[in-house]
Protein backbone atom coordinates (compact mmCIF):
# COMPACT_ATOMS: atom_id res chain seq x y z
CA UNK A 1 0.00 0.00 0.00
CA UNK A 2 1.44 3.47 -0.64
CA UNK A 3 1.88 6.00 1.82
CA UNK A 4 -1.02 8.61 1.78
CA UNK A 5 -1.42 10.37 5.02
CA UNK A 6 -5.11 11.58 3.22
CA UNK A 7 -6.37 7.95 3.09
CA UNK A 8 -9.97 7.50 4.30
CA UNK A 9 -9.32 3.49 3.83
CA UNK A 10 -11.81 1.80 6.20
CA UNK A 11 -13.76 5.12 6.91
CA UNK A 12 -17.17 4.72 7.52
CA UNK A 13 -18.95 7.79 5.91
CA UNK A 14 -22.09 9.45 5.39
CA UNK A 15 -22.91 12.21 3.07
CA UNK A 16 -26.00 14.04 2.64
CA UNK A 17 -27.07 15.96 -0.71
CA UNK A 18 -25.29 12.68 -2.43
CA UNK A 19 -27.68 12.94 -5.50
CA UNK A 20 -25.91 15.22 -7.56
CA UNK A 21 -23.49 17.74 -7.72
CA UNK A 22 -20.63 18.44 -4.74
CA UNK A 23 -22.41 15.89 -2.72
CA UNK A 24 -21.68 12.65 -5.65
CA UNK A 25 -18.56 13.96 -6.85
CA UNK A 26 -17.14 13.74 -2.83
CA UNK A 27 -19.10 10.25 -2.53
CA UNK A 28 -17.00 9.18 -6.06
CA UNK A 29 -13.64 10.28 -4.96
CA UNK A 30 -14.13 9.33 -1.47
CA UNK A 31 -14.83 5.82 -2.54
CA UNK A 32 -11.89 5.83 -4.32
CA UNK A 33 -9.60 6.79 -1.31
CA UNK A 34 -10.60 3.66 0.41
CA UNK A 35 -13.91 4.41 2.33
CA UNK A 36 -17.16 2.93 3.00
CA UNK A 37 -19.86 5.18 2.12
CA UNK A 38 -23.45 5.95 3.35
CA UNK A 39 -25.62 8.27 0.81
CA UNK A 40 -28.47 9.89 1.75
CA UNK A 41 -30.44 12.37 -0.24
CA UNK A 42 -33.84 12.69 -1.55
CA UNK A 43 -34.38 11.53 -5.55
CA UNK A 44 -33.76 7.64 -4.94
CA UNK A 45 -32.86 7.18 -8.64
CA UNK A 46 -29.83 10.04 -8.55
CA UNK A 47 -28.66 8.48 -5.74
CA UNK A 48 -28.60 5.53 -7.58
CA UNK A 49 -26.68 6.80 -10.42
CA UNK A 50 -24.38 7.64 -7.60
CA UNK A 51 -23.83 4.70 -6.20
CA UNK A 52 -23.30 3.05 -9.65
CA UNK A 53 -20.27 5.65 -9.97
CA UNK A 54 -18.38 4.32 -6.77
CA UNK A 55 -15.32 2.22 -6.61
CA UNK A 56 -15.23 -0.55 -3.99
CA UNK A 57 -17.87 -2.86 -2.11
CA UNK A 58 -20.12 -2.64 0.92
CA UNK A 59 -21.82 0.90 0.13
CA UNK A 60 -25.14 1.53 0.89
CA UNK A 61 -27.84 4.33 0.22
CA UNK A 62 -31.24 5.52 2.08
CA UNK A 63 -33.27 7.67 0.87
CA UNK A 64 -34.12 10.43 3.16
CA UNK A 65 -35.62 13.78 3.64
CA UNK A 66 -33.88 15.48 6.35
CA UNK A 67 -35.92 18.15 6.99
CA UNK A 68 -38.63 15.20 8.01
CA UNK A 69 -37.99 13.98 11.66
CA UNK A 70 -39.37 10.33 11.02
CA UNK A 71 -37.23 9.80 7.98
CA UNK A 72 -34.13 11.83 9.96
CA UNK A 73 -34.29 8.73 12.56
CA UNK A 74 -34.59 6.19 10.44
CA UNK A 75 -31.50 7.18 8.36
CA UNK A 76 -29.46 7.70 11.84
CA UNK A 77 -31.07 4.04 13.09
CA UNK A 78 -29.81 2.75 10.12
CA UNK A 79 -26.34 4.16 10.48
CA UNK A 80 -23.04 2.05 12.18
CA UNK A 81 -20.73 4.14 13.98
CA UNK A 82 -19.06 6.47 11.61
CA UNK A 83 -15.66 8.10 10.98
CA UNK A 84 -17.08 10.51 9.07
CA UNK A 85 -20.42 13.04 8.23
CA UNK A 86 -20.47 15.41 5.18
CA UNK A 87 -23.15 17.83 5.95
CA UNK A 88 -23.78 18.60 2.22
CA UNK A 89 -27.31 18.86 1.13
CA UNK A 90 -28.33 22.40 -0.14
CA UNK A 91 -30.84 24.44 -1.68
CA UNK A 92 -30.38 27.87 -3.48
CA UNK A 93 -32.91 30.87 -4.49
CA UNK A 94 -32.00 34.55 -5.71
CA UNK A 95 -34.59 37.07 -4.34
CA UNK A 96 -32.99 40.61 -3.61
CA UNK A 97 -34.15 41.22 -0.14
CA UNK A 98 -37.05 43.37 -0.52
CA UNK A 99 -39.11 40.63 -2.67
CA UNK A 100 -38.08 38.10 0.51
CA UNK A 101 -41.37 35.95 1.28
CA UNK A 102 -41.50 33.92 4.83
CA UNK A 103 -42.22 30.92 3.17
CA UNK A 104 -38.88 30.97 0.97
CA UNK A 105 -36.63 32.15 3.73
CA UNK A 106 -38.28 29.14 6.17
CA UNK A 107 -37.57 26.66 3.14
CA UNK A 108 -34.14 27.55 2.43
CA UNK A 109 -33.30 27.78 6.76
CA UNK A 110 -34.63 24.43 7.38
CA UNK A 111 -32.73 22.64 4.35
CA UNK A 112 -29.46 24.12 4.48
CA UNK A 113 -28.89 25.16 8.38
CA UNK A 114 -31.57 23.62 10.47
CA UNK A 115 -31.59 19.60 9.38
CA UNK A 116 -27.85 19.60 9.60
CA UNK A 117 -27.63 20.87 12.80
CA UNK A 118 -30.57 18.84 13.95
CA UNK A 119 -28.79 15.65 12.18
CA UNK A 120 -25.10 16.40 13.75
CA UNK A 121 -27.09 16.73 16.88
CA UNK A 122 -28.79 13.30 16.60
CA UNK A 123 -26.06 11.46 15.41
CA UNK A 124 -23.87 12.79 18.68
CA UNK A 125 -26.82 12.11 20.91
CA UNK A 126 -26.88 8.76 19.48
CA UNK A 127 -23.53 7.58 20.01
CA UNK A 128 -23.20 7.27 16.21
CA UNK A 129 -20.03 9.48 15.95
CA UNK A 130 -16.84 7.86 17.16
CA UNK A 131 -14.02 8.98 18.96
CA UNK A 132 -11.67 10.20 16.86
CA UNK A 133 -14.11 11.81 13.85
CA UNK A 134 -14.74 14.58 11.68
CA UNK A 135 -17.76 16.42 10.77
CA UNK A 136 -17.60 18.70 7.41
CA UNK A 137 -20.17 21.31 6.47
CA UNK A 138 -20.55 22.63 2.80
CA UNK A 139 -20.96 26.04 3.67
CA UNK A 140 -20.05 29.05 1.26
CA UNK A 141 -18.01 31.96 0.77
CA UNK A 142 -21.68 33.33 0.32
CA UNK A 143 -22.95 35.28 3.68
CA UNK A 144 -19.43 34.38 5.27
CA UNK A 145 -16.76 36.29 3.30
CA UNK A 146 -18.21 37.53 0.07
CA UNK A 147 -21.52 38.29 -0.53
CA UNK A 148 -23.33 38.94 -4.45
CA UNK A 149 -26.47 40.72 -4.98
CA UNK A 150 -29.90 38.91 -4.58
CA UNK A 151 -28.93 36.37 -2.70
CA UNK A 152 -29.87 36.98 1.06
CA UNK A 153 -31.28 34.17 2.02
CA UNK A 154 -28.78 31.56 1.19
CA UNK A 155 -26.03 33.81 2.55
CA UNK A 156 -27.79 34.11 5.84
CA UNK A 157 -28.17 30.00 5.88
CA UNK A 158 -24.49 29.67 4.82
CA UNK A 159 -23.41 32.24 7.88
CA UNK A 160 -25.78 30.21 10.33
CA UNK A 161 -24.00 27.04 9.53
CA UNK A 162 -20.83 28.39 9.63
CA UNK A 163 -21.23 29.62 13.21
CA UNK A 164 -22.92 26.20 14.25
CA UNK A 165 -19.70 24.83 13.07
CA UNK A 166 -17.17 26.88 15.17
CA UNK A 167 -19.39 26.37 18.39
CA UNK A 168 -19.66 22.77 17.78
CA UNK A 169 -15.94 22.10 17.19
CA UNK A 170 -15.71 23.83 20.61
CA UNK A 171 -18.59 21.22 22.33
CA UNK A 172 -17.34 18.16 20.73
CA UNK A 173 -13.69 18.66 20.94
CA UNK A 174 -13.44 16.78 23.72
CA UNK A 175 -15.47 13.96 22.03
CA UNK A 176 -13.19 13.60 19.61
CA UNK A 177 -14.99 15.30 16.93
CA UNK A 178 -13.74 17.86 14.60
CA UNK A 179 -15.79 20.04 13.31
CA UNK A 180 -14.69 22.17 10.29
CA UNK A 181 -16.37 23.58 6.77
CA UNK A 182 -15.77 24.23 3.30
CA UNK A 183 -16.24 27.22 1.82
CA UNK A 184 -16.65 27.47 -2.42
CA UNK A 185 -16.96 29.83 -4.62
CA UNK A 186 -19.23 29.33 -7.83
CA UNK A 187 -18.97 25.64 -8.81
CA UNK A 188 -20.29 24.27 -11.65
CA UNK A 189 -22.98 21.60 -10.64
CA UNK A 190 -27.23 21.80 -11.43
CA UNK A 191 -27.64 24.36 -8.05
CA UNK A 192 -25.60 26.38 -10.35
CA UNK A 193 -27.11 25.33 -14.27
CA UNK A 194 -30.61 24.92 -12.89
CA UNK A 195 -30.73 28.94 -12.21
CA UNK A 196 -32.11 30.95 -14.48
CA UNK A 197 -30.69 33.74 -12.50
CA UNK A 198 -28.22 35.07 -14.54
CA UNK A 199 -27.72 35.22 -18.33
CA UNK A 200 -25.04 33.36 -20.43
CA UNK A 201 -23.12 36.99 -20.57
CA UNK A 202 -23.45 37.82 -16.89
CA UNK A 203 -22.22 34.22 -16.16
CA UNK A 204 -19.32 35.41 -18.45
CA UNK A 205 -18.71 38.33 -16.42
CA UNK A 206 -19.09 36.60 -13.17
CA UNK A 207 -16.46 34.01 -14.76
CA UNK A 208 -13.96 36.76 -15.20
CA UNK A 209 -14.23 38.13 -11.35
CA UNK A 210 -12.04 34.40 -10.12
CA UNK A 211 -8.54 35.26 -10.55
CA UNK A 212 -8.14 31.99 -11.55
CA UNK A 213 -10.46 32.85 -14.27
CA UNK A 214 -12.58 29.63 -14.10
CA UNK A 215 -15.38 28.53 -11.87
CA UNK A 216 -14.94 25.60 -9.69
CA UNK A 217 -15.59 21.93 -10.27
CA UNK A 218 -16.79 19.70 -7.93
CA UNK A 219 -13.93 17.77 -7.38
CA UNK A 220 -11.99 21.13 -6.34
CA UNK A 221 -14.50 20.60 -2.96
CA UNK A 222 -14.23 16.89 -2.64
CA UNK A 223 -10.44 17.32 -2.35
CA UNK A 224 -10.84 19.42 0.63
CA UNK A 225 -13.47 17.77 1.86
CA UNK A 226 -11.40 14.80 2.04
CA UNK A 227 -8.25 16.48 3.67
CA UNK A 228 -10.81 17.57 6.83
CA UNK A 229 -12.30 13.90 6.59
CA UNK A 230 -8.62 12.34 6.75
CA UNK A 231 -6.38 11.64 9.55
CA UNK A 232 -4.28 14.59 8.05
CA UNK A 233 -6.13 17.36 9.43
CA UNK A 234 -6.15 15.60 12.93
CA UNK A 235 -5.23 19.08 14.56
CA UNK A 236 -7.91 21.65 12.53
CA UNK A 237 -11.04 22.37 13.92
CA UNK A 238 -13.40 25.15 13.61
CA UNK A 239 -11.71 25.88 10.83
CA UNK A 240 -13.33 27.64 7.32
CA UNK A 241 -11.51 25.96 3.90
CA UNK A 242 -11.96 28.66 1.11
CA UNK A 243 -12.38 26.98 -2.00
CA UNK A 244 -12.94 30.11 -4.42
CA UNK A 245 -9.89 30.63 -7.26
CA UNK A 246 -8.63 33.71 -5.62
CA UNK A 247 -12.37 35.32 -5.80
CA UNK A 248 -12.69 36.54 -2.10
CA UNK A 249 -9.01 38.85 -2.99
CA UNK B 1 0.46 3.91 -8.50
CA UNK B 2 -2.70 4.17 -6.47
CA UNK B 3 -5.17 6.61 -7.07
CA UNK B 4 -3.60 10.14 -4.96
CA UNK B 5 -4.60 13.34 -5.94
CA UNK B 6 -2.34 14.74 -3.07
CA UNK B 7 0.21 13.27 -4.95
CA UNK B 8 3.29 15.05 -5.39
CA UNK B 9 5.31 12.66 -7.91
CA UNK B 10 7.74 14.54 -9.79
CA UNK B 11 7.22 17.95 -8.58
CA UNK B 12 10.46 19.86 -7.80
CA UNK B 13 9.78 21.24 -4.45
CA UNK B 14 11.83 24.29 -2.41
CA UNK B 15 11.37 24.10 1.19
CA UNK B 16 13.83 27.16 2.94
CA UNK B 17 13.85 26.58 7.02
CA UNK B 18 14.59 22.99 6.03
CA UNK B 19 17.38 22.07 8.86
CA UNK B 20 14.74 21.85 11.96
CA UNK B 21 11.04 21.69 12.89
CA UNK B 22 8.05 22.74 10.42
CA UNK B 23 10.57 22.98 7.63
CA UNK B 24 12.28 19.49 8.21
CA UNK B 25 9.18 17.51 8.60
CA UNK B 26 7.04 19.17 5.40
CA UNK B 27 10.85 18.33 3.10
CA UNK B 28 10.29 14.72 4.33
CA UNK B 29 6.92 14.24 3.61
CA UNK B 30 7.22 15.85 0.37
CA UNK B 31 9.91 13.38 0.08
CA UNK B 32 7.33 10.62 0.61
CA UNK B 33 4.48 12.01 -1.72
CA UNK B 34 6.78 11.00 -4.49
CA UNK B 35 8.58 15.33 -5.14
CA UNK B 36 12.09 16.10 -5.85
CA UNK B 37 12.97 18.35 -2.79
CA UNK B 38 15.61 21.26 -2.96
CA UNK B 39 16.02 22.25 0.53
CA UNK B 40 17.68 25.22 2.31
CA UNK B 41 18.78 26.16 5.85
CA UNK B 42 21.63 28.08 8.15
CA UNK B 43 22.88 24.71 9.38
CA UNK B 44 25.20 22.53 7.69
CA UNK B 45 24.98 19.63 10.09
CA UNK B 46 21.31 19.94 10.51
CA UNK B 47 20.48 20.54 6.80
CA UNK B 48 22.71 17.09 5.91
CA UNK B 49 20.26 15.40 8.55
CA UNK B 50 17.49 16.96 7.28
CA UNK B 51 18.87 15.88 3.75
CA UNK B 52 19.59 11.97 5.30
CA UNK B 53 15.83 11.48 5.70
CA UNK B 54 14.35 12.54 2.88
CA UNK B 55 12.81 9.39 0.93
CA UNK B 56 13.37 8.21 -2.73
CA UNK B 57 15.90 10.43 -5.53
CA UNK B 58 16.42 13.34 -7.31
CA UNK B 59 16.72 15.84 -3.72
CA UNK B 60 19.52 18.70 -3.00
CA UNK B 61 20.47 20.89 -0.08
CA UNK B 62 22.30 24.62 -0.21
CA UNK B 63 23.34 26.32 2.32
CA UNK B 64 22.24 29.68 2.58
CA UNK B 65 21.62 32.36 4.87
CA UNK B 66 18.83 34.09 3.66
CA UNK B 67 18.98 37.34 4.93
CA UNK B 68 21.98 38.02 2.81
CA UNK B 69 21.29 39.02 -0.52
CA UNK B 70 23.90 37.07 -2.18
CA UNK B 71 23.50 34.21 -0.90
CA UNK B 72 19.76 34.52 -2.47
CA UNK B 73 21.06 35.07 -5.46
CA UNK B 74 23.30 32.16 -5.62
CA UNK B 75 20.43 30.22 -4.44
CA UNK B 76 18.03 30.83 -7.00
CA UNK B 77 20.93 30.22 -9.82
CA UNK B 78 21.17 26.57 -8.54
CA UNK B 79 17.49 25.75 -8.36
CA UNK B 80 15.49 24.15 -11.17
CA UNK B 81 12.20 25.17 -12.02
CA UNK B 82 10.21 24.81 -9.08
CA UNK B 83 6.48 23.20 -9.32
CA UNK B 84 6.19 24.42 -5.70
CA UNK B 85 8.04 26.53 -2.26
CA UNK B 86 7.41 26.45 0.65
CA UNK B 87 8.97 29.16 2.84
CA UNK B 88 8.99 28.12 5.93
CA UNK B 89 12.53 30.09 7.51
CA UNK B 90 11.80 31.80 10.30
CA UNK B 91 12.79 32.55 14.29
CA UNK B 92 10.37 34.02 17.19
CA UNK B 93 11.13 36.44 19.90
CA UNK B 94 9.37 37.01 23.20
CA UNK B 95 9.33 41.16 23.92
CA UNK B 96 6.96 43.02 25.27
CA UNK B 97 5.92 46.21 23.16
CA UNK B 98 8.37 49.05 25.27
CA UNK B 99 11.24 46.75 24.62
CA UNK B 100 10.77 46.40 21.31
CA UNK B 101 13.36 48.26 19.45
CA UNK B 102 13.89 48.99 15.86
CA UNK B 103 16.36 46.48 16.13
CA UNK B 104 13.85 43.84 17.87
CA UNK B 105 11.50 44.27 14.64
CA UNK B 106 14.56 44.33 12.07
CA UNK B 107 16.24 41.35 13.26
CA UNK B 108 12.74 39.21 13.42
CA UNK B 109 11.46 40.44 9.74
CA UNK B 110 14.64 40.83 7.95
CA UNK B 111 14.69 36.93 8.74
CA UNK B 112 11.01 36.02 8.64
CA UNK B 113 9.54 38.68 6.36
CA UNK B 114 12.17 40.27 3.95
CA UNK B 115 14.02 37.44 3.18
CA UNK B 116 11.45 35.41 2.62
CA UNK B 117 9.53 37.33 0.33
CA UNK B 118 12.60 38.56 -1.90
CA UNK B 119 13.46 34.95 -2.77
CA UNK B 120 9.81 34.53 -4.12
CA UNK B 121 10.63 37.81 -6.09
CA UNK B 122 13.62 36.52 -7.50
CA UNK B 123 12.57 33.26 -8.42
CA UNK B 124 9.22 34.99 -9.96
CA UNK B 125 11.37 37.42 -11.90
CA UNK B 126 13.78 34.86 -13.02
CA UNK B 127 10.83 32.54 -14.57
CA UNK B 128 11.54 29.65 -12.23
CA UNK B 129 8.24 29.00 -10.94
CA UNK B 130 6.40 26.59 -13.73
CA UNK B 131 2.80 27.31 -14.59
CA UNK B 132 1.11 25.90 -12.41
CA UNK B 133 2.91 25.96 -9.19
CA UNK B 134 1.92 26.35 -5.94
CA UNK B 135 3.66 28.76 -2.86
CA UNK B 136 3.05 28.02 0.54
CA UNK B 137 3.91 30.79 3.42
CA UNK B 138 4.38 29.54 6.69
CA UNK B 139 2.37 31.80 8.61
CA UNK B 140 1.44 31.59 11.69
CA UNK B 141 -2.39 32.08 14.04
CA UNK B 142 -0.13 34.65 15.96
CA UNK B 143 -0.48 38.44 14.97
CA UNK B 144 -3.80 37.55 12.91
CA UNK B 145 -6.73 35.52 14.90
CA UNK B 146 -4.64 35.00 18.07
CA UNK B 147 -2.95 37.65 20.40
CA UNK B 148 -0.18 37.00 23.45
CA UNK B 149 1.36 39.58 25.57
CA UNK B 150 5.49 39.70 24.88
CA UNK B 151 4.33 38.44 20.89
CA UNK B 152 4.47 41.27 18.89
CA UNK B 153 7.01 41.79 16.56
CA UNK B 154 6.91 38.16 15.69
CA UNK B 155 2.95 38.38 15.12
CA UNK B 156 3.53 41.76 12.79
CA UNK B 157 6.49 39.38 10.96
CA UNK B 158 3.39 36.61 10.35
CA UNK B 159 0.70 39.33 9.85
CA UNK B 160 2.84 40.99 6.98
CA UNK B 161 3.49 37.61 5.44
CA UNK B 162 -0.22 36.94 5.14
CA UNK B 163 -0.81 40.11 3.60
CA UNK B 164 1.76 39.77 1.12
CA UNK B 165 0.95 36.34 0.38
CA UNK B 166 -3.04 37.88 -0.71
CA UNK B 167 -1.23 40.02 -2.79
CA UNK B 168 0.79 38.03 -4.32
CA UNK B 169 -2.34 35.21 -5.05
CA UNK B 170 -3.61 37.96 -7.43
CA UNK B 171 -1.01 39.13 -8.92
CA UNK B 172 0.54 35.57 -10.09
CA UNK B 173 -3.18 34.40 -10.67
CA UNK B 174 -2.85 34.88 -14.05
CA UNK B 175 1.11 33.01 -14.46
CA UNK B 176 -0.88 30.51 -12.82
CA UNK B 177 1.18 30.37 -9.69
CA UNK B 178 -1.06 30.12 -6.69
CA UNK B 179 0.05 31.09 -3.03
CA UNK B 180 -1.53 30.56 0.09
CA UNK B 181 -0.77 30.35 3.62
CA UNK B 182 -0.37 27.90 6.45
CA UNK B 183 -1.53 29.17 10.05
CA UNK B 184 -0.27 27.24 12.63
CA UNK B 185 -1.05 27.35 16.69
CA UNK B 186 1.54 26.55 18.74
CA UNK B 187 3.99 23.48 17.60
CA UNK B 188 6.54 21.40 19.24
CA UNK B 189 9.70 23.00 17.63
CA UNK B 190 13.06 24.02 18.83
CA UNK B 191 10.90 27.61 18.23
CA UNK B 192 9.58 27.13 21.60
CA UNK B 193 11.95 28.51 24.12
CA UNK B 194 11.88 26.59 27.49
CA UNK B 195 13.84 29.44 28.74
CA UNK B 196 11.29 32.20 28.22
CA UNK B 197 8.58 29.96 29.30
CA UNK B 198 7.63 27.12 32.23
CA UNK B 199 6.57 24.05 32.15
CA UNK B 200 3.30 24.93 34.06
CA UNK B 201 3.15 27.98 31.48
CA UNK B 202 2.86 25.17 28.64
CA UNK B 203 -0.02 22.99 30.45
CA UNK B 204 -1.58 25.68 31.36
CA UNK B 205 -1.78 26.93 27.77
CA UNK B 206 -2.56 23.68 25.98
CA UNK B 207 -5.48 24.15 27.70
CA UNK B 208 -6.38 26.60 25.21
CA UNK B 209 -6.52 24.51 22.51
CA UNK B 210 -10.40 22.75 22.35
CA UNK B 211 -8.27 19.80 20.87
CA UNK B 212 -6.37 19.24 24.08
CA UNK B 213 -2.31 19.58 22.69
CA UNK B 214 -0.15 21.70 20.49
CA UNK B 215 0.50 20.82 17.46
CA UNK B 216 3.21 18.38 15.88
CA UNK B 217 5.08 19.39 13.15
CA UNK B 218 3.09 17.28 10.65
CA UNK B 219 -0.22 18.56 11.59
CA UNK B 220 1.45 21.38 9.63
CA UNK B 221 3.37 19.62 6.76
CA UNK B 222 0.33 18.15 5.68
CA UNK B 223 -1.47 20.87 5.49
CA UNK B 224 1.45 22.24 3.07
CA UNK B 225 1.16 18.79 1.40
CA UNK B 226 -2.53 19.69 0.31
CA UNK B 227 -2.01 23.23 -0.70
CA UNK B 228 1.10 21.82 -2.70
CA UNK B 229 -0.53 19.26 -4.91
CA UNK B 230 -3.23 19.66 -7.74
CA UNK B 231 -5.87 18.60 -5.48
CA UNK B 232 -5.83 22.13 -4.35
CA UNK B 233 -5.69 23.65 -7.92
CA UNK B 234 -8.89 26.13 -7.52
CA UNK B 235 -7.33 27.20 -3.88
CA UNK B 236 -5.51 30.46 -3.95
CA UNK B 237 -5.28 33.45 -1.48
CA UNK B 238 -5.89 31.38 1.64
CA UNK B 239 -4.86 31.42 5.29
CA UNK B 240 -5.46 27.43 6.00
CA UNK B 241 -5.32 27.90 10.01
CA UNK B 242 -4.24 24.43 11.97
CA UNK B 243 -4.87 25.26 15.74
CA UNK B 244 -6.52 22.94 17.34
CA UNK B 245 -9.76 24.80 17.42
CA UNK B 246 -7.56 27.76 19.61
CA UNK B 247 -8.78 30.73 17.54
CA UNK B 248 -12.29 29.46 17.42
Amino acid sequence: MSYNPFSLEGKTILITGASSGIGRTTAVECSKMGAQLFLTGRNEQRLIETMELLDGQNHSFIPADLTDDNEMQHLISSLPPLDGLVNNAGIQKYMPTQFITEDDLLRILKTNTVAPILLTRTLVKKKKMKNPSSVVFTSSIAGNFKCSPGNAMYSTSKGAISGFMRNSAIDLAAKGIRCNAVNPGMIVTPIMTENSALTEEQWEENRKLYPLKRFGKPEDVAFAIIYLLSDASSWVTGSSLIIDGGRIL
Amino acid sequence: MLYNPFSLKDKNILVTGASSGIGRTTAIECSKLGAKVVITGRSIERLQETYSQLEGVGHSQYLAELTSQEDLENLVKQVPTLDGVVLCAGSGVIKPFIYSSREQFDKVFNINFFSQVELLRLLVKKKLLAKPSSVVFVSSVGGIYSFDPGNGVYGASKAALCSTMKFCALELAPKKIRVNSVNPGMVHTKLINPNTITEEQFQSDMENYPLGRYGETSDVAYGIVYLLSDASSWVTGHTLVIDGGLTI
